[in-house]
């Protein structure tokens, strides 16, 4: 069975086609777009593609057979319980298949999908809070710089001072040591 | 107001989804106390499924496809107009030497592009590849009405694709296609760049002709009528204030922002001017003709069959009780002669004069030359 993977987005794609590889037998193609030429050539069985996509309305046409495309394409969860309609929509993919192949097959290629595209916002997630902790990081080190030359402290007493404030405010430490660079920054005129 | 829910809205980057996008920046969703979020879509079939499974509480839509989704209802109309044919520079060359004088007509330009394909063919070349946005789409039907009239089949004499709107400009750059229907700004974009000439615009096939609606699904208006009263309040008077000369230069500013359109504020703005209707003429009511017309035109080319009753179709999704309820209750708010310039007959007739009788829409698709009836 041959399986076209679409995907704007690079990663993400490449996440689904590794995780299909483990479904066999398999031969998997990844894109970034929908080339009808390049499709025509490869001949899907199944074509999986992102919903954020915007070619998904150039696969939905080919819905209507023509004389261009023999290869009916229904869209898969179409003739599925509405429950995988739902679960498919909210994971962001979406299943074309031929016509007349078996709903359990299409199934498990797309349950891997949507595993894989929940995985990828999860990781996303993960390294968005990364950047967040080390930007904050690095924040508090420069406000602790501040601290300890305007303030003539030593770094603990610099952190300590930045923790109560903290404490005090009701605030992250990162947003007190950005606010307190912001102001540093004012005050100097850099904001002029 | 209060207490209402928090609603998720969405929409696809073209110039008609002003409503949405003033209801939410002038804070019209907010006096009717609805705290919405819009979410641009990539696809209209995203936009279907996510407003089908609940995803997503309505969105701007493609009339047509509201009415062939299993449980849509269009509440109100977006817009009328505000899309266009456009060919490209080389294309528009080639019809104007096959037929100088139709390429000087736009009703009859397609003439012209009879001429040329004539000619393709006894020179063997490939047929001429044309893009729409969507197979249940008024761009559809328009670009396939258009070639009919000059005894084009479109499903035998050209190549139709469907193409994104975003996309279309680049493959008429790259060659791709000859030519598309898609609505504003794209057509401006087109020629802004010098890619392309537009031929036909759709105030001139069809004046005051439908295009999009705000769509939600049967469910979902009954559990929460309140909140879509609510929002078709926020976005009738949206669509007044965008119809509003005086406020172009702000709704110009806020469409060309790039989470919204996301083009350049000329482009945006030329298409405003003279085409686009919003509100005035009753712009915003549902209208059954145009619901007709429209699956008229899907029975006409095959994508609906004799077994479905296209009256019944069209009184279960087109809803314009809903729209005048809603616009009622803003009396004081409109000008309500212009919210119900329905009681004058429709102006429907398209370009070519043929009459349509919204009572015999199978007649009607039966009548016309080019067809793929079931």
């Amino acid at each position: 069975m041959r399986v076209l993977v679409i995907d704007p987005d690079p990663a993400r794609a490449a996440l689904v086609a590794e995780g299909l590889a483990g479904v066999q037998p398999l031969e998997v193609r990844r894109a970034a777009t929908f080339d009808e030429r390049e499709a025509a050539d490869f001949a899907p069985d199944v074509v999986v593609i992102a919903a954020d996509s915007p070619d998904r309305d150039t696969l939905e046409s080919l819905r209507e057979a023509g004389q261009h495309n023999p290869r009916a394409v229904v869209m898969f969860v179409d003739r599925s319980e509405p429950g995988l309609a739902e679960q498919a929509v909210r994971a962001g993919v979406a299943a074309y298949v031929v016509d007349g192949l078996a709903p359990a097959r299409v199934r498990s290629i797309l349950d891997v999908a949507m595993s894989r595209f929940a995985l990828t916002q999860q990781l996303r997630g993960d390294l968005a809070k990364a950047k967040a902790d080390l930007e904050s990081r690095k924040t508090v080190e420069r406000a602790k710089g501040l601290l300890m030359k305007e303030r003539g402290l030593d770094e603990d007493g610099a952190y300590r001072l930045l923790r109560k404030l903290a404490m005090d405010r009701g605030k992250p430490i990162g947003q007190v040591a950005a606010d307190l660079l912001a102001f540093a920054g004012v005050l100097k005129g850099d904001a002029s | 107001m209060s207490g209402l829910a928090d609603l998720t809205l969405g929409f696809i980057p073209l110039t008609d989804c002003a409503p949405l996008v003033v209801a939410k920046a002038r804070g019209f969703f907010a006096e009717e106390g609805l705290e919405v979020a819009l979410s641009r879509e990539a696809s209209w079939a995203t936009i279907r499924d996510k407003v089908t499974v609940g995803a997503l509480d309505g969105a701007h839509m493609l009339a047509p496809m509201a009415l062939a989704a299993d449980s849509m209802l269009a509440p109100l109309a977006l817009n009328q107009n505000g899309s266009a044919i456009t060919v490209s520079s080389k294309l528009a060359a080639m019809m104007r030497e096959a037929d100088p004088a139709a390429m000087d007509a736009p009703l009859i330009t397609a003439q012209a592009l009879a001429g040329v394909i004539e000619r393709r063919r006894g020179q063997g070349a490939p047929p001429l590849t044309f893009a729409v946005v969507f197979p249940h789409s008024m761009h559809n039907y328009f670009l396939r009405y258009w070639l009919g009239q000059a005894g084009i089949d479109p499903d035998r004499d050209v190549r139709l694709v469907v193409t994104p709107p975003p996309r279309m400009v680049e493959h008429l750059r790259s060659g791709e296609i000859d030519g598309f229907c898609v609505g504003a700004p794209w057509n401006a974009v087109a020629v802004d760049e010098g890619l392309g000439e537009m031929l036909i615009k759709a105030s001139q096939f069809w004046p005051g002709g439908p295009c999009k609606v705000f769509g939600v699904t049967a469910a979902w208006a009954d559990r929460h009528g309140d909140e879509l009263r609510a929002a078709l309040r926020a976005l009738i008077r949206a669509a007044a204030w965008a119809d509003e000369p005086g406020n172009h230069a702000e709704l110009v500013a806020l469409l060309s922002r790039p989470e919204h359109v996301g083009v350049e504020a000329e482009v945006v703005a030329r298409a405003l001017k003279s085409e686009i209707v919003f509100h005035r003429d009753a712009a915003g009511l549902p209208r059954r003709e145009h619901a007709l017309w429209f699956l008229s035109q899907m029975v006409r080319w095959g994508q609906v069959g004799p077994e479905v009753d296209l009256e019944a179709v069209a009184d279960r999704v087109y809803r314009p009780d809903l729209f005048r309820e809603a616009a009622l209750s803003l009396g004081p708010v409109l000008e309500l002669a212009q919210v119900f310039a329905d009681a004058a007959p429709l102006a429907s007739a398209l370009f070519d004069g043929a009459p349509f009788d919204p009572a015999n829409a199978r007649a009607y698709a039966a009548s016309f030359a080019v067809r793929r009836v079931r």
